[in-house]
């Protein structure tokens, strides 16, 4: 009877002490920082939103999922840096940590995690955003460089304006919606790579892939000029295009190339196995 | 001129300036000439990689941990030492790799000063010129030495993601072999040159992910 009871008592407490051990723990770093701060966040495993926030605070809300991470942070000036760190070799769930960040709307962010979901919003300075299987997602930016890197995880940008972008992903799907600006350069080896939008005024578009399709769809008053090459795979067009030069053999059902009203901007669709399709929208 | 002759002054041969009696003897040394052509593929990979940024200092700092803690490197030890002597008679194998090294050195300095003073123009890939992607063999062979390491550094780390990488690997070293192909079936064709130094890029981009920590 005894016995029984005190394997009971020790059951309870290794219970409690598991439950302690695996309770999420929710820690707030505040930061005070000037115009233009220039904030990193490098994760180790886990998602990390960053969102514009009232006045010059830099405010992270990290949510630990075990005790075998810390953070480490710094600032020097209006420079803000936090890392995770893993206490001890340990797999991606005990490792992670949640990040949401919010900062002043000109602040530079770079973001950084081999996995979750890296997030910016509503910034207006730049934004870099590397993660090898983390997916990418950026909306609302503008008159900023967005630069982004994933191995395999997925990109989606939405609504950037007057916008620096490069977006390099080997394996991962690329979606462009509403993007714009002075370059759009997108670079992936099989990723599927879609944009959707009116090419801006005056920008330079490089959509370039490997084996990967090649998608873009925009409206009939659209102003560009088009170069679209597939070595391997077929080009579909679908607007009436002004015929113009161009330094290679133009194959049909293999490049196109013309122009589209005042060709304000250069679109330059390239492929070597992948289709490559010009939509109207 | 022999062979001997030649290697002696080969650093200063492969920076150009060669005489007629080298000239003549490399048109005439297959072995000679061999060599030199393959210093010159390691100058010519040096400047491909010239895009690469510099990593952060994390990066080292992380490799550096990461060596220590599997015990490939530590603190220095008194006994035999892994420095051949300076007296150790000097053959190609031996004096190859520091020559080799020195040339790529040599050539990241060339190329960042260049870099820095003036606009960098694509490489130039003709039909003569040996490719660099002609010696990774990319995608039909086994992964290169450098894919190998960076692999096994990987399945080291994180045994689940090889498999990933060496399939990234795979996919970005066949899109360097058809981008240099294009570029050397046109070398007038200014875009296929640009899609080169994108498929380096990607295989950048790839390496780097593998070295960095915190990206595993």
């Amino acid at each position: 009877m005894a016995i029984a009871r005190r394997a009971q008592l020790v059951s309870v407490v290794f219970l409690a002490t598991a439950i302690c051990a695996s309770a999420e723990v929710r820690k707030e770093f505040r930061f005070t920082v000037g115009p233009r701060s220039v904030i990193s966040v490098t994760n180790q495993y886990g998602p990390i939103s960053v969102k514009p926030g009232a006045g010059n605070q830099v405010i992270v809300i990290a949510v630990f999922h075990s005790d075998q991470v810390e953070i480490d942070h710094t600032q020097s000036g209006s420079r803000v840096d936090i890392l995770t760190h893993l206490l001890s070799e340990t797999d991606a769930d005990a490792g992670r940590v949640d990040y949401e960040v919010s900062v002043p709307a000109d602040a530079s962010v770079t973001l950084r995690s081999s996995t979750g979901l890296l997030r910016a919003e509503g910034l207006h300075g730049d934004v870099t955003l590397e993660g090898s299987q983390a997916n990418v997602e950026v909306r609302d930016i503008s008159n900023a460089h967005v630069h982004v890197r994933t191995l395999n995880g997925s990109v989606a940008l939405n609504n950037i304006r007057n916008g620096h972008v490069e977006v390099t992903s080997v394996g991962g799907d690329v979606v462009l919606n509403s993007v714009n600006g002075p370059l759009v350069q997108v670079n992936s080896t099989s990723g599927k790579i879609q944009y959707e939008g009116e090419f801006g005024s005056s920008g330079e578009y490089m959509l370039t892939s490997h084996s990967g399709d090649i998608e873009a769809c925009a409206p009939t008053d659209a102003s560009f000029d088009v170069t679209a090459r597939s070595v391997r795979g077929k080009v579909e067009n679908d607007f009436l295009l002004e015929p113009k030069h161009t330094p290679f053999v133009v194959k049909a059902g293999s490049a196109f190339a013309g122009t589209m009203n005042k060709a304000a901007s250069s679109v330059r669709l390239f492929s070597f196995s992948g289709k490559i399709h010009l939509k109207k929208r | 001129m022999n062979c001997r002759e030649f290697q002696e002054i080969l650093p200063e041969a492969f920076g150009g300036g060669r005489t007629a009696e080298q000239e003549e003897h490399l048109k005439s040394c297959p072995m000679c000439s061999g060599l030199l052509a393959d210093l010159d593929l390691v100058a010519r990979e040096a400047r491909q990689l010239r895009e690469l940024a510099e990593p952060s200092p994390r990066v080292w700092n992380s490799i550096e941990i990461e060596l220590r803690r599997e015990g490939v490197i530590h603190e220095p030890l008194r006994g035999p030492t892994l420095v051949p002597p300076i007296s150790r008679p000097w053959n190609l194998g031996t004096w190859l790799a520091p020559v080799a090294a020195l040339a790529l050195v040599a050539f990241g300095i060339g190329v960042y000063q260049r870099g820095s003073s003036a606009p960098q123009s694509p490489p130039q890939l003709t039909a003569t010129a040996p490719a660099p992607v002609s010696s990774l063999q990319a995608g039909k062979n086994p992964p290169n030495t450098d894919d190998q390491q960076l692999l096994a550094a990987v399945a080291s780390r994180s045994p689940a993601m090889r498999a990933q990488y060496a399939s990234n690997l795979q996919s970005v070293n066949a899109y360097i072999r058809d981008a240099e192909e294009s570029a050397q079936a046109d070398p007038n064709d200014e875009e296929a040159q640009q899609i080169v130094m994108d498929a380096y890029e990607q295989r950048a981009a790839v390496y780097e992910m593998a070295l960095d920590r915190s990206l595993p």
